[in-house]
């Protein structure tokens, strides 16, 4: 598959794979790296589950703030993190824009004859805004923290196995399916020449997208009997990598203590 | 000898209508090292994940070290590796994935602790434990893999094709650590080249996914009517010795083949 519809969706799929790989951050030193992961999956996680309650633009900026210094603080690359925080809220925003021609208010300005409104606006900012922060705040989780910490973190925190069950079989398929659709591109190109029409590459497209969904179906199958050879009939166990809670940790869940019960303060009064 | 693997009338057909093995029977003993071979097509994988317990056979049952025939419960004691190492490889890192079935299966932390690290040193992964699997080059993969399956230390290896991509120094290696194996181990190859330096019985699927032949090494690798009959060719020295050794007395590995040379035999 070459020409325009081909490359773009070669490099879409090269970022997104890019986004949902995160070990290298993960084996780098820092300052989330270094916590207990029960600690910082339960401050982290709060922190995003107080962002996405609060309805302040100040605050949710405050949050953002918080999050970009955990990054600094954790070797994050700001991209890495931007890249995997926007897939999420472009496609939410296109969900909510309706809402700034919807929402009553001042018209800021007119499109084909819709009105845009201020409020309608503030809500759409807002409402991706938050959950940017809210998906780069789970985001920092997974690069900062091996995944296998992660599930035992969880299953030690004592969150029901099924759930356990479904986020990791979740996450292991993400990479699947990216796997398989890079490798599917690569098969079609190295077998396509020459520039293709904008025409060709759709029809191309259409039977990629085919192909793509048996080939997804029938790798899932065998990677689950891959897991099942090595005990993944039972629940998720991996070891634990948590060790004595220190003054770090301890720091960590204060501040986003204060951050969750101050945006619940600002939400709803005291 | 004890059977650890007990197979009755095993018989697979894929949903598309793929009659992939039929009536299959046989047994596995304890510290038994025996080579499935046949033509690529012929139905070893099928059988493989068949003694897996990892499809449910169309007819037939799998008896497993005379306890039970559910694969779960033993799964422990059983080492299957898949042939496609990105079938095998799910985790986020090498080490997390060499870890998954210690960990998956009950095994304490310092044991698996110590028999990744052996792993590693001797397979070639120290420097690629905490990159992610599928950004590995072939060959690295199925070291991985292998280093996977043999982590928890099962009694049963069932091991589909460990060697394809991977180089000389390497495929030596996992040649000893599967011959030094102390359970029983079963390759499933297309190849007979490397089973009489491996195996000592020659389990034959013929291309309708039947038993062509079962038998010791020697006896099977030499029967080459047999062999052609199922496209397979008898391993390097048997071919290289065809009309100067007899059958009973050809070397069978290039050790072998060497030594007999040096002393002058044939
Ligand atoms: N998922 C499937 N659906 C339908 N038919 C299948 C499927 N998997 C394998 N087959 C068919 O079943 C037969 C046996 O396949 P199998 O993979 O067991 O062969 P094999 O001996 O392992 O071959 P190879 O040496 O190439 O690995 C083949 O004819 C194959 O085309
Ligand atoms: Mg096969």
């Amino acid at each position: 598959m070459t020409g325009v519809v081909g490359r773009s969706v070669e490099s879409i799929t090269a970022a997104l794979r890019a986004v949902f790989t995160a070990e290298q951050v993960a084996a780098t030193d820092g300052f989330l790296q270094r916590r207990d992961p029960r600690v910082t999956l339960v401050a982290v996680a709060g922190l995003a589950l107080a962002v996405m309650i609060t309805r302040t633009l100040a605050v949710t900026v405050g949050f953002a703030g918080l999050t970009l210094a955990l990054a600094w603080l954790s070797a994050v690359p700001l991209r890495r993190l931007l890249a995997r925080a926007a897939v999420v809220p472009l496609v939410s925003a296109l969900i909510v824009l309706p809402q700034a021609v919807l929402l009553p208010g001042e018209v800021v300005a007119s499109v084909f004859g819709l009105a845009i409104t201020d409020a309608g606006v503030a809500y759409v900012v807002l409402f991706t805004l938050r959950v940017g922060v809210g998906v780069a705040l789970l985001s920092l989780i997974v690069l900062t923290t091996p995944f296998s910490a992660v599930v035992a973190a969880l299953r030690q925190l004592r969150v029901p196995v099924a759930l356990v069950w479904v986020i990791a079989i979740t996450y292991r398929y993400l990479f699947l399916f990216f796997d398989e659709l890079q490798r599917l591109i690569l098969a079609r190109n190295s077998r396509t020449k020459g520039e293709a029409t904008l025409r060709g590459g759709w029809r191309d497209g259409r039977r990629v997208a085919g192909t793509f969904l048996l080939r997804t179906l029938d790798r899932g199958e065998r990677v689950g009997r891959g897991m099942r050879a090595r005990g993944g009939a039972r629940p998720p166990s991996p070891y634990r990598r948590s060790r004595s809670v220190d003054a770090g940790d301890y720091a960590l869940l204060v501040v986003a203590a204060v951050a969750v019960v101050g945006s619940g303060v600002i939400r709803w009064g005291l | 000898m004890e059977p650890v693997i007990n197979a009755h009338g095993l018989t697979h057909e894929y949903p598309d209508g793929t009659t992939a093995i039929s009536e299959v029977s046989l047994t596995i003993s304890e510290g038994e090292r025996v080579a499935v071979v046949g033509a690529n097509g012929s139905g070893k994988t099928t059988l493989q994940l068949a003694l897996g317990g990892l499809i449910e056979p169309t007819a037939g049952s799998v008896d497993y070290f005379g306890e039970t025939t559910d694969a779960e419960a033993v799964r422990e004691r059983l080492g299957v590796l898949l042939q496609d190492p990105d079938d095998y490889l799910f985790n986020t890192t090498v080490r997390e994935d060499i870890e998954y079935g210690p960990a998956q299966l009950g095994q304490s932390r310092e044991t698996a602790a110590r028999r990744v690290e052996a792993l590693a040193d001797d397979l070639g992964l120290n420097g690629l434990l905490d990159r992610p699997p599928f950004r590995l080059s072939g060959g690295e993969k199925q070291r991985a893999a292998v280093a996977s399956v043999l982590a928890f230390d099962p009694d049963v290896l069932l091991l589909d094709e460990p060697f394809g991509a991977v180089d000389a120094t390497y495929r030596e290696r996992i040649q000893r650590r599967i011959v030094d194996h102390d359970g029983a181990v079963v390759l499933f190859t297309p190849s007979l080249d490397l089973v009489p330096a491996i195996a000592d019985r020659v389990i034959l699927v013929g291309q309708n996914g039947t038993i062509a032949a079962d038998g010791a090494v020697r006896e099977v690798v030499t029967d080459r009517s047999l062999l052609a009959e199922q496209g397979l060719r008898p391993p390097p020295t048997v071919r290289l010795f065809e009309g100067i050794a007899p059958d009973d007395e050809v070397p069978l590995t290039i050790a072998a083949a060497r030594q007999s040379l040096l002393n002058g035999e044939f």
